[in-house]
């Protein structure tokens, strides 16, 4: 599948995104069902809670090759945990050290809240990350 | 007790309940009727006046509902009665209704909605658009699992004797999917082009869609199916499926036969069938004439049998029942039909000239087509056998064909239309007649004729009465006897009859004497139909692979999964009208004088197929077409699931079962349901959602985008014609709440509201007002008397306007939004059987002292949260919810404080 105005010879960035079950997997499901046009390097793992990612799950991903990971975080709704918030930019803050670490970007992750129905957002975000990663790229960043 | 507290309902009241008394330690049973929670909060666009996303809002809190550690939340359930006893404890019925999918295995990957081949209104989207019968409640849906609605047997499956699936392959030709339809049929026999011809379609006579214009021609649809198949080239194309060493013989390849060979060679059994006739099929080859079932298309359906392995033996007659089992068979199954015929037992039957119907039709069907050119016939009887002779004597050139029968044409065994059909093809019918015996000189000559009064006595048994005075005769060449057909018992003296007329086997697991020897079909139950034979056939299969795994022969589930038949007026009550349907006639080419032996019916085109299948009414909802099962990716779909019932005691119980919406129909003068562009706000909330069907909003009538818009207050709400003199409450603030959605959307678009008053108390509620009028929201003072429809769809509304001079005043309008109001929900007192749950003047259920002690019912221990006491919106509901949860902490705290102070005084006595 390739998004509508894609240039095929350009390599699209690959994103990894870290969804959550009840609330912002929704929302990236109805940017679907809505039509709306995001990169097609962006692919979608489902978790059930922001605070079970770990840090070295995002730094495993940029060494396998993704080209940024993206978290779309509850925010404050999380259900099961009132300072998931908390704990994500935590987790975030340690990934990037992880990839300080071993000579990456840490511009390679990003985190965001989304929610049921952010379709409009998440689109937005993923052309803004997928531009941000394109640009890192052409640098010579890593 | 196994839960604190019983909360029935997981509105936004019902989870605030829950939540609340969840995070003060107590254990909750939650129960939701559907498959998700959230009630309809979570189906808003926006809420007031903050116009926060209610989905936004809404999900977390399900989501926080579903995970938390002291709520155990039963979607899909139902609440089916609660009693008190005299400990002030409640024991409630609880139903965990049969979603038909494995909860813990499905993704919520939702393929299996895309291969459903049913669609229906979808409920959570006001009935705008159309759901599938497998289905996820809405994106946001917690737990997000599919649910398979089946609401019961379809009548024209439930009908079949043979156990197809009939609705299913039904609605799997009206997807296009047409090999799938023949595989739907072939999961039961391999006769589909057989039964597709030649089934006398009991299935026709039970369709819903008969009450309206005409059933759906489902009989010539298998047929469809199969022709499309046997149209293919690389046939038979049947997976040989692994030997399991064991071998089950045969006797007979007529349908029960052929089907169970089919059902048991598909399962690694090792089969032969053995026939006493030269060519397989039984009555269907030999008895069934050509121009009706064409030998071609049964060959096809027994190719299928052959290529699976089935080896068929021909002119092979079996009466050692012994030597099989010496010969390596583990397992009998005697399925030879019923292959002699009656006897009149009249004078002259042994003339030259008198022959069973049986033997006539078995020869033209091997060949020997006697020449009657010139000659008359006389055919006896007025069963469907009969007709066949009298039609095939016709097409061999006879000069006349008299057909004889003692019914009169309408009490006749043969179908109406077969009747028909032989009359246009020049057979002269005397009806009411018997036989007297046959004249003639070593040949016939003439049958003689006696009145037939009656055929049946006062308690409906076969006793024909005659008239012997009324006589005549009828000269005749040839006579055909077709007064009935009986099994061949003599033929395996070790089996038990069942009388003179049939084997004896028992009638659920088909076993005989011998217990490896199995009996199905017409040598059990006499003469019956194609269909029924293959559901013997099937049944015989099911058995005989039970018998030979050593399982017990009584279950019976495996082989008999419908559910309750659907009832036909409840069908009919889904739509308020139905638009009649083209009928999908069958014109048969008759002749007058036939000359051969060709086909008559002719095949139906895709279009008529098509058109055809489409006529479904979806009885069942659920096909059974099996499409779900096969694509499940996570093969968590199970229709064999059953419905789980189980007894919880609680301490308390919640009832948040919320409000019914005003049916906007009772208001006729407004049109709703007549008029597509009249909606309710439901339906307009839904067409501004972010989850919203169309992803923009237009008029259901043509799908225009509406440039006026008019709301209508009050509907069904201070209105004492609708028995409802209440305020809803909220309407006034959704309906303002819309306005500004719709002038956002729509910028150029002009919202008009008619209305009573504009009830805005609340915080900030008056300034959210003021600001859909700022934002160019008209809002005229009057009640709408009527609303009529325009040729090109628009409405033209009639309404008084009080603050011009009070004048009837007419407007045309693109979409009319009806702001429908609040009625009480009334299920609440049928959870109670025992105890009277009190309900208030207005049928809201009762709070004792809503002033002081708000969520107090008349039963102890009994709390009501949120709409189900009264219209309330949504901050409202939840402080109602809130106070509830307070009181049931303090019931249960008392209670545990009494259990405590009894069980002290108890020690002390002991002491």
């Amino acid at each position: 599948m390739s998004s509508v105005g894609a240039n095929p010879s350009k390599p699209v960035p690959r994103i990894l995104v870290f969804s959550t079950h009840n609330i912002s997997d929704p929302g990236i499901d109805l940017a679907g069902s809505q039509h709306r046009h995001y990169s097609t390097g962006v692919q979608v793992i489902s978790v059930p809670c922001t605070s079970g990612i770990r840090p070295g799950w995002i730094a495993h991903a940029i060494e396998r090759g993704y080209d940024g990971v993206f978290i779309a975080s509850d925010g404050d709704e999380c259900a099961y945990l009132p300072d998931c918030s908390h704990r994500a930019s935590g987790i975030v803050q340690e990934a990037q050290e992880l990839l300080k670490k071993s000579g990456k970007d840490p511009q390679r992750v990003k985190m965001a809240a989304i929610c049921s129905v952010c379709a409009e957002p998440f689109a937005k975000h993923m052309e803004s990350f997928s531009g941000i990663l394109a640009g890192l790229n052409a640098s010579g960043a890593k | 007790m196994d839960y604190d507290v019983l909360v029935v309902g997981s509105g936004i009241g019902g989870m605030e309940s829950a939540l609340k008394l969840g995070d003060m330690g107590y254990k909750v049973l939650l129960v939701e009727r559907e498959g998700s929670v959230g009630g309809r909060m979570i189906l808003l666009s926006k809420v007031f006046p903050t116009l926060d996303c209610a989905s936004c809002i809404s999900t977390p809190k399900m989501a926080s509902t579903i995970h938390h550690p002291n709520i155990t939340a039963m979607t899909y359930g139902e609440v089916d009665g609660i009693r008190r006893d005299k400990n002030g404890r409640f024991h409630v019925q609880v139903r965990q209704k049969a979603r038909y999918v494995d909860e813990a295995a499905c993704t919520g990957c939702q393929q299996c909605e895309t291969a459903c081949t049913v669609a229906v209104p979808d409920q959570f989207n006001a009935d705008l658009v159309a759901r599938r019968a497998a289905y996820i409640p809405f994106p946001q849906a917690v737990p997000k699992k599919a649910v398979i609605e089946r609401q019961g047997t379809s009548p024209c499956t439930n009908t079949c004797p043979a156990g197809i699936k009939t609705h299913g392959y039904v609605s799997l030709i009206r997807s296009g999917k047409y090999e799938e339809a023949f595989q739907r049929v072939a999961d039961v026999t391999p006769l589909v082009a057989t039964l597709g011809r030649a089934c006398y379609a009991p299935c026709e006579d039970q369709c819903t869609r008969g009450e309206l214009e005409a059933p759906i021609p489902i009989r010539r649809l298998k047929r469809f199916a199969a022709d499309t198949h046997y149209g293919r080239k690389d046939l038979p194309n049947v997976d040989r499926p692994q030997a399991n060493g064991k071998r089950v013989a045969i006797i007979g390849s007529g349908p029960a036969g052929l089907t169970a060979a089919w059902q048991l060679a598909r399962q690694g059994y090792g089969v032969k069938i053995f026939e006493a006739e030269p060519q397989p099929g039984g009555a269907m080859r030999l008895s069934i004439p050509s121009y009706r079932l064409p030998v071609e298309a049964l060959e096809r359906d027994i190719a299928n049998v052959t290529a699976l392995g089935v080896e068929i033996a021909t002119s092979t007659r079996v009466t050692d029942l012994d030597k099989l089992r010496s010969d390596g068979f583990d397992a009998v199954c005697v399925a030879t039909g019923t292959p002699s015929s009656a006897k009149l037992r009249v004078d002259g039957e042994d003339l030259a000239g008198v022959q069973s119907a049986l033997s006539f039709l078995r020869d033209i069907k091997l060949g020997a087509k006697p020449n009657l050119a010139g000659k008359t016939v006389a055919v006896i009887g007025g069963g469907n056998v009969a007709i066949d002779a009298a039609r095939s004597a016709q097409r061999l050139g006879a000069t006349a064909v008299h057909q004889i029968c003692l019914e009169r044409r309408g009490e006749m065994p043969a179908h109406t239309w077969e009747v028909k059909e032989a009359l246009d093809e020049s057979v002269q019918l005397h009806d009411g007649w018997g036989i007297a015996g046959f004249t003639g000189n070593l040949e016939v000559e003439a049958v003689d004729l006696k009145r037939c009064t009656a055929v049946f006595d006062a308690e409906h048994k076969f006793r024909p009465q005659y008239d012997d005075s009324d006589r005549q005769s009828i000269r005749c060449d040839l006579a055909i006897v077709a007064i009935g057909m009986g099994v061949d018992t003599a033929a395996f003296p070790k089996l038990a009859p069942n009388g003179s007329r049939a084997l004896q086997a028992n009638p659920q697991t088909l076993q005989t004497s011998l217990p490896w020897v199995f009996a199905a079909g017409d040598a059990v139950d006499g003469p019956t139909s194609i269909a029924t034979a293959v559901g013997k056939g099937n049944r015989a299969a099911y058995m005989i692979d039970r018998y030979l795994r050593g399982l017990e022969l009584g279950a019976f589930e495996g082989i008999d999964d419908r559910l309750g038949v659907m009832d036909k007026s409840q069908v009919l009550a889904r739509q308020k009208s139905y638009t009649p349907r083209k009928v999908i006639k069958l014109s048969l080419p008759l002749s007058a004088h036939p000359q051969d032996f060709a086909e008559i019916e002719p095949p139906m085109t895709e279009a008529e197929a098509r058109a055809g299948s489409g006529g479904c009414l979806d009885c069942g909802v659920c096909s059974e077409c099996g499409q779900c099962v096969e694509t499940c990716p996570a093969d968590a779909i199970h229709l064999d699931m059953k419905e789980k019932k189980q007894e919880v005691e609680v301490g308390a119980v919640v009832v948040s079962t919320g409000y019914k919406l005003f049916a906007a129909d009772l208001k006729p003068q407004y049109g709703f349901g007549k008029y597509p562009n009249v909606i309710t706000a439901m339906q307009m909330d839904r067409l501004l959602a972010p989850t919203r069907p169309f992803n923009t909003i237009l008029r259901p009538g043509d799908g225009k985008v509406p440039e006026r818009i008019a709301y209508i207050m009050c509907t069904g709400s201070r209105d004492k014609t609708v028995d409802n003199p209440l305020c809803s409450k909220f309407c006034c603030m959704y309906s303002v709440k819309q306005n500004q959605l719709i002038m956002g959307a729509l910028p150029l678009a002009d919202v008009t509201v008619h209305y009573m008053d504009i009830r805005a108390a609340g915080k900030r509620y008056e300034e959210f007002y003021d600001q859909a009028k700022s934002m160019g929201a008209t809002y005229v003072k009057g009640r709408v008397a009527k609303i009529s429809e325009k040729d090109d769809g628009n409405l033209v509304v009639r309404y008084e306007d009080i603050e011009n001079g009070g004048n009837l005043v007419e407007a045309e309008y693109d979409l009319v939004v009806l702001a429908v109001g609040v009625q009480p929900n009334k299920d609440p007192v049928g959870l109670f059987p025992e105890e009277k749950l009190a309900l208030d003047d207005y049928s809201y259920v009762a709070e004792l002292d809503e002033d002081l002690n708000p969520g107090r019912t008349n039963i102890p221990g009994v709390f009501v949260a949120g709409t189900a006491s009264g219209a309330k919106d949504i901050v409202d509901s939840i402080l109602h919810a809130g106070a509830a949860a307070a009181q049931v902490a303090a019931h249960l705290e008392e209670q545990a404080q009494a259990q405590r102070e009894t069980t002290q005084a108890k020690m002390k006595v002991l002491a």
